[in-house]
């Protein structure tokens, strides 16, 4: 159970961006560590749990990894509802993901949860050869969307874990429960997941 | 089959064989989890029960198969060619001496397929009781050499989103992840998507048309059992540009889940767990990305010859089996754990369809088709106002 003064946090974090821009492996190399040449569609969803220790509290996260093919897209509202953070995942290499990306920001300023924390990722920033959006754009645009930005590679991991991190230091504290069991503590680690990483910072 | 990417490991292999021969009390008691190939050459994880439960499956599969040659050669070869369930057969112009047996054999065969059909029966059952065969029998004798010539090297958005697809499809199976597996699978998808431009390509059919290879053996009939399948079994619309056929389904599911297992569905109403989370994947998938191959493949044997209601029995018995356990969780992650360790160990199909078909008891296409029908209209209006509201956002 929790320590005396030590805050614990549920927090269901969603996933979005284009497909192949690298959400599912952005989630594996957060919660297992580990990076997969192919890896494989994600259909639907699928479900992550990984706990992380900020200096003031221990989060655990909540992770919904999305299916990233436009047709999908009518499936989203149930994995964002009451999240408490979102990852918009773009490719580098890939301007058609950013545009994606944009598009899936406005859906959440206008629909999702007004305190969400939101995180762009540029991802498969070991691409520097192929790149085609400049992280000078994606920063300019995240910093006018009150966005927090990241280049990530999750091949290197590169930054992931940071992100991760930084989302959970962003999070609020003592926060109301966004699902009606949000604050119940579970002990149990789910299937396969590290035991809980900590931040440095 | 569900991410276990890595190449097989011999060592892992070697171990696996030996658990096989004689599980010690001892790998029991450590509960070693080993890696083994499936039926269908699939590396699956799993602990020396597992591999023992794997082993009488395989032994099941002998018996079925010895039960089937016996049946053919008391009842004459091929004579569940001539049973098909579905309208459009030709009992009519039979005499009613002939249309009892029709009968009686049907009665059999659908018991027979519920306990399964065997592996090397299955394509040709399949092929005929799904109506796959008609199917192609309505078009000229050349039409996927032409269709498959005629696409060659065309590029659309649906191409280039297979192409990003195929080494993401069941990586690390040794024969679909081979050039070869790969290329048969890009020209049945890319066919496909010709085919009918509203489906195009949707992520899904990609594993669903990558077990049907390894079925059916020929990629023509994989073309049309993937035909049939989505413009005669499944409910229209599955597949295409919202997949508003899919987000009728789970309505109905939800419905059907309330009533056949009232407990469960309000315990997780109250937790406000939405059972689509998890759902939505069975039902695009037809549970290949899930359940074992040997399962999903029985549950496609009674798919093909009862039609689509099957995926309700199915998808409800993996709640149902695990009533207990989930009516004590208080989180969404122990329910998705809960489903998850489930559907991956379900290595004796046995289990899941007693419960399926036994348990849940039986539902009538008819009273299928009519909650489908209530709740179309109202899909189509949530659409509707979603992709209203979204264009509104565009500035
Ligand atoms: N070089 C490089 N490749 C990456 C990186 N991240 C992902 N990939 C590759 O890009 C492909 C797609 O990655 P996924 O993680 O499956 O992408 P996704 O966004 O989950 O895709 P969908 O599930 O289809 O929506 C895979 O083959 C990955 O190996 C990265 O940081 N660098
Ligand atoms: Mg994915």
């Amino acid at each position: 159970m929790a320590t005396i003064g030590h805050n614990n946090i549920n927090a269901k974090l969603v996933l979005l961006g284009d497909m192949g821009a690298g959400k599912s492996s952005i989630v594996l190399r957060f919660v297992k560590g580990q990076f997969l040449e192919f890896q494989e569609s994600t259909i639907g969803a699928a479900f992550f749990s990984q706990t992380l220790a900020v200096n003031d509290a221990t989060v655990k996260f909540e992770i919904w990894d999305t299916a990233g093919q436009e047709r999908y897209h009518s499936l989203a509202p149930m994995y964002y509802r009451g999240a408490a953070a979102a990852i918009i995942v773009y490719d580098i290499t890939n301007e058609d993901s950013f545009a994606r990306a944009k598009k899936w920001v406005l859906e959440l300023q206008k629909q999702g949860n007004p305190n969400m924390v939101v995180a762009l990722a540029g991802n498969k920033a070991d691409l520097e050869d192929k790149r085609k959006v400049t992280a000078e754009e994606a920063r300019a645009y995240a910093e006018e969307n009150n966005l927090f930005f990241m280049e990530t590679s999750a091949k290197t991991a590169s930054n992931v874990n940071d992100m991760f991190c930084e989302i959970a230091k962003r999070l609020p504290r003592a926060q109301p429960a966004p699902n009606p069991a949000g604050m119940v503590l579970v002990d149990r680690p789910s299937e396969g997941s590290r035991a809980a990483a900590s931040c440095c910072s | 089959m569900y991410g276990t990417q890595s190449k097989i490991d011999h060592a892992l292999e070697y171990q696996a064989q030996i658990a096989i021969l004689r599980p010690s009390i001892h790998s029991r008691r450590a509960n070693l989890t080993v890696k083994f190939q499936d039926l269908y050459g699939f590396t699956v994880e799993g602990n020396v029960d597992d591999v023992n439960v794997l082993n009488e499956v395989r032994e099941k599969v002998r018996e079925r198969n010895r039960l089937w040659w016996a049946l053919e050669a008391s009842k004459g070869a091929n004579w569940y060619l001539h049973c098909s369930m579905g309208e459009g057969s030709t009992s009519s112009s039979l005499k009613s001496s002939l249309k009892l047996s029709v009968l009686t054999n049907a009665i059999t065969l659908k018991k027979l397929i519920r306990q399964g059909i065997p592996p090397v029966l299955r394509p040709k059952v399949w092929f005929s009781l799904s109506g796959a065969a008609k199917k192609k029998s309505t078009v000229p004798e050349s039409y996927y050499d032409d269709l498959t010539k005629a696409t060659e090297g065309k590029v659309t958005a649906a191409t280039r989103q297979i192409d990003q697809d195929l080494t993401r499809t069941f990586p690390g199976h040794p024969w679909l992840d081979t050039p070869e597996g790969h290329a048969a699978l890009r020209r049945i998808l890319v066919g496909y998507s010709f085919r009918d431009s509203d489906v195009g390509y949707c992520q899904g059919l990609n594993y669903v048309a990558a077990l049907l290879l390894l079925v059916m053996k020929t990629e023509e009939d994989v073309f049309w059992m993937l035909a049939v399948l989505l413009e005669n079994v499944l409910v229209n619309d599955c597949y295409t540009n919202n997949l508003s056929g899919c987000h009728v389904e789970q309505r109905v599911f939800k419905d059907l889940l309330a009533k056949k297992c009232p407990r469960i569905a309000s315990h997780l109403d109250s937790m406000g767990f939405d059972v689509s989370l998890v759902a939505t994947e069975w039902f695009l998938c037809l549970f290949s990305k899930s359940l074992p191959s040997e399962t999903t493949l029985r549950v496609w044997d009674v798919l093909f010859y009862e039609g689509a209601k099957v995926i309700f029995n199915v998808a409800l018995a993996i709640f149902k089996m695990k009533e207990d356990e989930l009516l004590l969780t208080r989180h969404v992650g122990e329910v998705i754990n809960i489903l998850q360790i489930t559907t991956h160990h379900l290595f004796d199909p046995d289990d899941l369809l007693t419960v399926a078909f036994e348990t849940i008891g039986s539902m009538t296409s008819n009273t299928i088709s009519k909650q489908r029908k209530k709740q179309e209209p109202e899909v189509m209006k949530e659409l509707d106002e979603r992709f209203r509201r979204l264009n509104s956002l565009k500035i």
